[in-house]
């Protein structure tokens, strides 16, 4: 009986996971694709040549890789600046207005960024942020800050402020106490907050397309034209691409600056 | 001193994001309910007037878009949240020596929508996958007896994408907070003589309800507000709120903006709607607990 349940489960686990992997399978297949008629089941022939088209520097394919990379570290960078402090705030002091902070920075990942985007758009145009890179940067902030922030919180929920206290009875300044006690306890959770931060931007296409106005192409911009058009093979190349981008961005930081048994889910909201 | 310091640090450590989240969020929501109401003066429009909402609200395109998201929202958000509540305490369970599992069932997680996307065309089109499997198997004749599951009225396409990025998301919160679960719990009911069943149902389900509940919200909000996939997969007709939103922003016909700020708003007002009705349950179950 036990074992017939566990036998169960594992049939059930592992079918459900090939359902969410095995796409991806069929993927890597049609990114080496030459022709595919239906109704066969494997290609009849396989090819290169969306790989040698994607690593042509004429049709900006890793231009646009880069550009990405520039504006997810941009983001990255300035929500970090903006959550540390903002994190220290809501994990460690108890203040009138607490909790409608919180709404207020968890609203974001609830309230449509096409909603807001679009309002603030107009904006945008008029202090000349559209269609630039700086605007597509500062408009990533909304769906990312929320993420940041509140991973920082739990960070300092569990690192506390005794530490801190304790360097300053010492005499230590403000910035010795943050670079030699505040920021060694809370590292684990600021790279967790980065590789958040950096995939939400990276991903991002709707409010790069809009701020951005076709002026500042990101991966997800060159990406989304041939998913439209069915150009399965090219589409189903960048799609790689970008996929192994995440992820060797993500396994690299993970790998830098956490030790093993740090290495758990920060995800969590 | 130090108390007096206290007072006024929180805040000043909380300015940047105050800053940023206000001038942007906040500035945009503002702006955006501004122009719903007539407030454009780009366009010389300076009135306050109804007249946007009156119109946007009873016509029938309107209306249909809502529906239409309701539904893909809900169906897709619900069964995401099961099927991703099950995984998660399947995971929980499996011995060690699985544990790559573990690793692995994130990867979608990573995986951008418009990729998503992109596997069901692979798969869901006539000429996809399924179709292919389907005629190998002897069920269907011909290209043309495969039902047509994208760019269709039911949402099937749009509503798999949400699946296969939203089970292992709400997967991965729910075993989070499973995992965090102290384990004397289930080891006392054991000892009482509860099944699995009982553990799971009296448990670990209500402790875990709060997580649970938070995921299902952003997965609603994420896939009520989302573009791209709706735009990509979606019929001519109905379409979803946001893209009805986007084209009527994009008209050349500037006058069709207000519209479109109309719908913003109401699509912010659901989900406003939606975090409140969360706050209350969320009280209203830890007030019984």
């Amino acid at each position: 009986m036990e074992n017939r349940s566990k036998l169960l489960r594992l049939t059930l686990i592992y079918t459900l996971v090939f359902v969410l992997l095995f796409p991806l399978l069929v993927l890597v297949i049609w990114a080496f694709t030459g022709s595919w008629p239906w109704p066969n089941l494997l290609p009849q022939s396989w090819t290169l040549e969306g790989w040698k088209y994607f690593l042509n520097p004429v049709n900006g394919a890793l231009e646009a890789l880069k550009t990405s990379f520039l504006i997810g570290l941009g983001v990255t960078i300035l929500s970090l600046i903006i959550s540390i402090p903002a994190g220290k705030a809501l994990g460690i002091y108890d203040f009138p207005g607490k909790e409608i902070i919180k709404i207020l920075v968890l609203a974001p990942i609830i309230v449509p960024p096409l909603a807001v985007t679009l309002g603030i758009h107009i904006n945008f145009i008029k202090f000349g942020l559209s269609d630039s890179m700086m605007g597509v940067i500062i408009v990533h902030l909304i769906p990312t800050i929320p993420y940041s922030i509140r991973i920082l919180t739990h960070v300092f929920e569990g690192v506390g402020n005794k530490l801190e206290a304790q360097a300053q009875v010492l005499g230590a300044s403000m910035w010795q106490r943050f670079i030699h006690v505040t920021l060694p306890l809370i590292y684990p959770g600021i790279f967790s907050a980065g590789i958040m931060v950096f995939i939400v931007s990276f991903s991002q296409y709707f409010l790069t397309f809009l701020i951005g106005g076709g002026q500042v192409v990101t991966f997800p911009m060159v990406l989304f034209p041939l998913v439209n058009s069915g150009d399965r093979m090219l589409a189903a190349v960048y799609s790689l691409v970008f996929i192994l981008a995440a992820l060797i961005f993500t396994l690299i930081m993970e790998r830098l600056f956490k030790s093993g048994d740090e290495r758990s889910d920060h995800f969590y909201l | 001193m130090w108390k007096r310091r206290s007072l006024w640090e929180p805040y000043l450590l909380l300015l940047p994001a105050l800053v940023v989240l206000g001038g942007l969020f906040v500035g945009g929501v503002v702006l955006g309910v501004a122009q719903s109401f007539g407030y454009f003066p780009l366009l010389g429009l300076k009135e306050f007037t109804l007249k946007y909402y009156t119109e946007i609200l009873s016509s029938s395109e309107f209306l249909d878009a809502l529906g239409y998201s309701l539904y893909i929202s809900i169906i897709s958000s619900v069964v995401a949240v099961v099927l991703g509540v099950f995984l998660a305490y399947q995971l929980a369970k499996l011995p060690k020596k699985h544990s790559i599992v573990k690793l692995i069932y994130k990867l979608p997680i990573i995986v951008p929508h418009i990729i998503a996307t992109l596997l069901v065309f692979l798969f869901f089109t006539q000429s996809g996958l399924l179709s292919r499997i389907l005629y190998n198997l002897g069920l269907i004749e011909q290209l043309e007896s495969f039902p047509a599951l994208v760019f269709d009225k039911q949402g099937i396409g749009i509503i798999f994408v949400y699946l296969w990025k939203e089970i292992p998301f709400v997967a991965l919160i729910t075993y989070t907070v499973l995992k965090h679960i102290n384990t004397s719990f289930e080891e006392v009911a054991a000892n009482l003589g509860a099944n699995h069943r009982q553990i799971f149902w009296h448990i670990y389900l209500p402790l875990s309800l709060p997580s649970i509940g938070s995921a299902f919200i952003i997965v609603f909000a994420f896939s009520f507000g989302a573009f791209e996939i709706p735009f990509l997969l979606g019929p001519t007709y109905p379409k979803t709120l946001p893209v009805m939103a986007y084209q009527k922003y994009i008209s050349s016909d500037l006058m069709q903006r207000p519209y479109a700020m109309v719908i913003a708003v109401v699509l912010t007002l659901i989900c406003v709607a939606l975090i409140y009705l969360y706050k209350k349950s969320i009280d209203l179950v830890l007030r019984y607990n």
